[in-house]
């Protein structure tokens, strides 16, 4: 692995146009994108090498919650840094993702009318992950 | 009789005659007439001795004659004398004779007319004679009682009776005299009824002094029994009255002594009648003052000579107990009494006063209640006219009770004028007739109000009672309720669909922000790949704006912007916690909102906010409020927006908004107050209404207030009212609960 796959993007998202309107968006900002419909291939993906400083976590997801997959992410990989990007109007933070660090800014609620902020943001995670 | 008297008289003269006569014979002389009237007799043989004899005889006759006439002129004198004398006798004896005659029928008139008559006894002292008044009087025939003993005669066998007898019996054996000794026959009248006889009498001595019996009168004395008997029994009638009248009836003289007293006064003061009336000193029971008070009553009374009603006064009992008495006090004089004394009858009224405290106090109790009654009653009688009205009534019609009594309802009550035909129906089928939601207009406010008529049929007195209940709030409150209950389900409806619309927005948005983004000419990558095709990104640019598709673009942007704030609102719909609640000044808060509305994107591209005049109007006691700092700022930009668009459309010349805090005792009052178009009251009714707007299509989401209303009343559990009329503005009002507790 080298210092470039740290700068790769995780996006968890079923809906392919949100998903790949976001992958756009922040590869236009400079920065690297895995994208996935589900939990199982971003894991899948994970193991056999891959790479991210950021994940953006959808909520509902076909395979798992998306709560249970950052637990997972985070017990594997715990450097990387979740932003969640949803559509449920009732989701409130768990208190065992607050423990991890999370917290109400790094919810973005769906429709996002404009990604601009979120990208900072990843930007900013990315970058601070960097050594 | 007065002949045989008169005799001697005449014997003088007739003896001096003979004497005359025989001396005459002795001479010769002729012999005079005894009777007094001369004869002569011519006695004659000789001539001259005759006329000598004759001279002789007449010298004689007259001597004689002379001498007659002489003595018969004494003796008449004597006899005119005697006659006189005799006739005065006469006189002074008819005159005696007379008076005795009158003297008897006089006494026989006194007897015969008397109630008395005379009766007699002999010495074995039985009746001997009885006066024929006897019969005439008492209608007892005289043989029933003559030969008889008086004690014969008595009835009645109680022992005072044979005493009475006894007694009796032994005087008239000693013969002493008695008097007025009165009893009653046995023996009958001619009706068959015995008779009281009273009698007097004298012991009878011969000239010997030896007791011949008794001689007395007696008199019927039966009616004057029965007078008096019937005098007793009315008496005794007349004082079993009063004794049976359960007032006090009394006389007392000045010095506050009973001279009467009836059983009840007598009980009063613990005493019999006799006791009472027999004091020599005045009693009371009660303070001194008491005493005093009807002593001096009675000294007015007895002093002004005029009767005295005293309404209520305070008499102490025997047993200490305080009455309240209503007296009445007279002058009161009777014969047998040197001085005027006071007649009283004394009614005691405690009872009666007691009565009339309860039922006053029973009226004030029940007219506390209809006082207490949030309703407003007005009792009318079967005309309309009132009777009664609680406080409610009162302040509705701004008239007391009295000054409304016997008015007609509807000129008290203009509103309720219309009820009129209720109250007759009401009356006619004594049933309660009920207008709902009867609308009102209250100092130009629209009022609802349910209007119940009641018959009332209490003793034939027949009327009814209006109740006017203001049902406004609970009209507002409900149709909030159904206002609620539209945007709970409008919540419920968002929160389950918002995750499937929102990932479709999500994509729209997102998607043509990324468009936007690739076609502009400033970012590197976009010039990267036109080159690298051949594509010159001006050109395209220009194009895409010749054919409009920047602003389908935008377009697109805008609409979904659109419907995610739909979206996003109708979640608002949806009960959240308390989490975000927290202290904000509530000043910085307005000027924080007023900053907002200024900057506002719509705000700014369509209506001119600094346009419009701000009048702040602080409560400066009010600081804090608790609150969702972020909700209530909503709210209120969201008024002022409402507020700054329709004064926009309507083009009012000096638009205002007025924006004040107030203190109320339970809440605390946020006012965002416009000069704009107002509006009418069908808006009113409808205007937290989820999806109910007044602006153009697009304009608005129409749910604006209704999120506004849901924030203020299920979030914060307070209120939000709008008063409004036709081009007067209109006044939105926010209450926030002050307490903490309230908002749980």
């Amino acid at each position: 692995m080298t210092t470039a796959t740290m700068d790769w993007v995780l996006i968890v998202d079923d809906e392919a146009m949100v998903r790949e309107n976001l992958k756009a968006y922040l590869e236009d900002e400079g920065l690297r994108v895995a994208a996935f419909e589900a939990v199982t291939p971003a894991l899948d993906w994970l193991q056999q090498g891959g790479s991210c400083r950021v994940c953006i976590m959808d909520m509902r997801l076909p395979d798992m919650d998306g709560n249970t997959a950052i637990r997972i992410l985070h017990h594997r990989y715990p450097l990387m840094a979740f932003l969640i990007h949803t559509g449920s109007s009732s989701y409130s933070l768990p208190e065992d993702l607050r423990a991890m660090g999370l917290d109400d800014g790094c919810i973005y609620h769906k429709p996002l009318t404009d990604m601009g902020p979120l990208a900072a943001e990843v930007r900013v995670l990315a970058g601070e992950g960097r050594p | 009789m007065p002949v045989f008297r008169l005799q001697p008289l005449w014997l003088g003269p007739l003896a001096w005659s003979a004497l005359l006569i025989l001396t005459a014979l002795a001479g010769d002389l002729a012999l005079a007439d005894p009777s007094g009237s001369v004869q002569e007799s011519a006695v004659t043989p000789d001539f001259g001795m005759m006329v000598r004899y004759v001279f002789w005889a007449l010298i004689a006759v007259t001597g004689i004659a002379v001498a007659a006439l002489l003595w018969s002129w004494l003796l008449g004198r004597r006899v005119a004398q005697r006659t006189r004398q005799l006739r005065r006798e006469l006189n002074e004896r008819r005159q005696v004779e007379l008076a005795l005659r009158e003297s008897e029928a006089r006494f026989r008139d006194v007897t015969e007319a008397a109630s008395d008559w005379i009766w007699e006894m002999d010495d074995n002292l039985r009746f001997t004679y009885l006066s024929e008044r006897f019969y005439a009087l008492t209608g007892i025939a005289p043989q029933h009682v003559l030969g008889r003993a008086r004690w014969e005669l008595a009835t009645g066998d109680s022992a005072a009776e044979r005493e009475k007898w006894r007694r009796h019996r032994e005087l008239l054996e000693q013969h002493l005299p008695f008097r007025d000794f009165a009893y009653q026959t046995g023996i009958g009248d001619r009706h068959g009824e015995g008779r009281y006889l009273k009698v007097s009498g004298k012991p009878v001595y011969d000239g010997q002094g030896q007791f011949r019996g008794y001689r007395g009168t007696g008199t019927d004395i039966t009616e004057q029994i029965k007078a008096e008997t019937a005098l007793q029994e009315s008496e005794l009638r007349l004082r079993q009255i009063i004794d049976l009248v359960p007032h006090m009836i009394f006389a007392k003289d000045r010095y506050g002594h009973f001279l009467l007293a009836n059983r009840a006064t007598a009980e009063a003061f613990g005493l019999t009648v006799a006791e009472l009336v027999n004091r020599s000193h005045c009693i009371t029971y009660g303070a001194d003052g008491e005493a005093e008070r009807m002593l001096s009553d009675d000294l007015e009374v007895i002093e002004s000579g005029a009767s005295k009603f005293i309404a209520e006064e305070t008499f102490t009992d025997y047993t200490g107990q305080a009455q309240t008495m209503q007296t009445t006090k007279i002058p009161f004089t009777t014969p047998g009494l040197g001085e005027t004394a006071v007649l009283g009858v004394s009614i005691n009224i405690t009872a009666q006063k007691r009565a009339k405290e309860e039922v006053a106090r029973m009226r004030l109790y029940l007219k506390n209640i209809i006082d207490s009654m949030p309703s407003v009653l007005i009792g009318v009688d079967p005309w309309g006219y009132i009777t009664v009205l609680n406080q409610q009534a009162e302040q509705v019609s701004g008239l007391s009770w009295e000054t409304a009594q016997g008015r007609f309802f509807g000129d008290v009550f203009p509103q309720l004028e219309g009820q009129f035909e209720q109250v007759r129906q009401a009356i006619r089928l004594g049933q309660p007739i009920k207008t709902p939601r009867m609308t009102l207009e209250v100092e130009s406010e629209l009022h609802y109000a349910d209007v119940m008529v009641y018959p009332l049929m209490a003793d034939g007195a027949s009327g009814a009672v209006i109740r006017l209940d203001d049902v406004t709030s609970r009209v507002r409150i409900e149709s909030m309720m159904v206002q609620t209950e539209k945007m709970l389900s409008v919540g419920g409806l968002a929160a389950g669909m918002a995750h499937e619309i929102n990932n479709p927005l999500g994509a729209i948005l997102q998607g043509s922000q990324n468009i936007q983004r690739r076609i502009a000419q400033d970012m590197p990558q976009n010039r990267a790949v036109a080159a690298a095709i051949g594509v010159d990104l001006e050109r395209l640019n220009r194009y895409l704006e010749q054919r409009g598709v920047q602003h389908f673009l935008d377009g697109i942007r805008e609409a979904g912007v659109r419907a995610a704030k739909i979206v996003a609102d109708m979640l608002s719909f949806s009960r959240r916690s308390e989490s975000h609640f927290g202290l904000v000044d509530l000043e910085e808060m307005l000027e924080t909102v007023l900053r907002l509305a200024a900057s506002d994107y719509d705000l700014k591209k369509k209506y001119d906010f600094k346009r419009i005049q701000i009048n702040r109007d602080y409560d400066p006691a009010l600081r804090l409020a608790y609150c969702d700092k972020t909700e209530i700022e909503q709210v209120i930009l969201n008024l002022l927006k409402n507020a700054a668009q329709a004064m926009t459309d309507e083009g009012t010349p000096d638009p205002t908004i007025i924006l004040r805090t107030r203190r109320e005792p339970d809440a605390l009052l946020i006012e965002v107050i416009d000069n704009g178009p107002g509006m009418d009251e069908k808006t009113l009714k409808r205007i937290f209404e989820p999806f109910f707007t007044t602006k153009d299509v697009g304009a608005g989401t129409g749910l604006g207030l209704s999120v506004s209303y849901f924030i203020v009343t299920e979030q914060h559990h307070g209120r939000l009212s709008v008063s409004s009329k036709p081009g007067q503005g209109a006044r939105f009002s926010i209450r926030l609960p002050l307490r903490r507790g309230a908002l749980s």
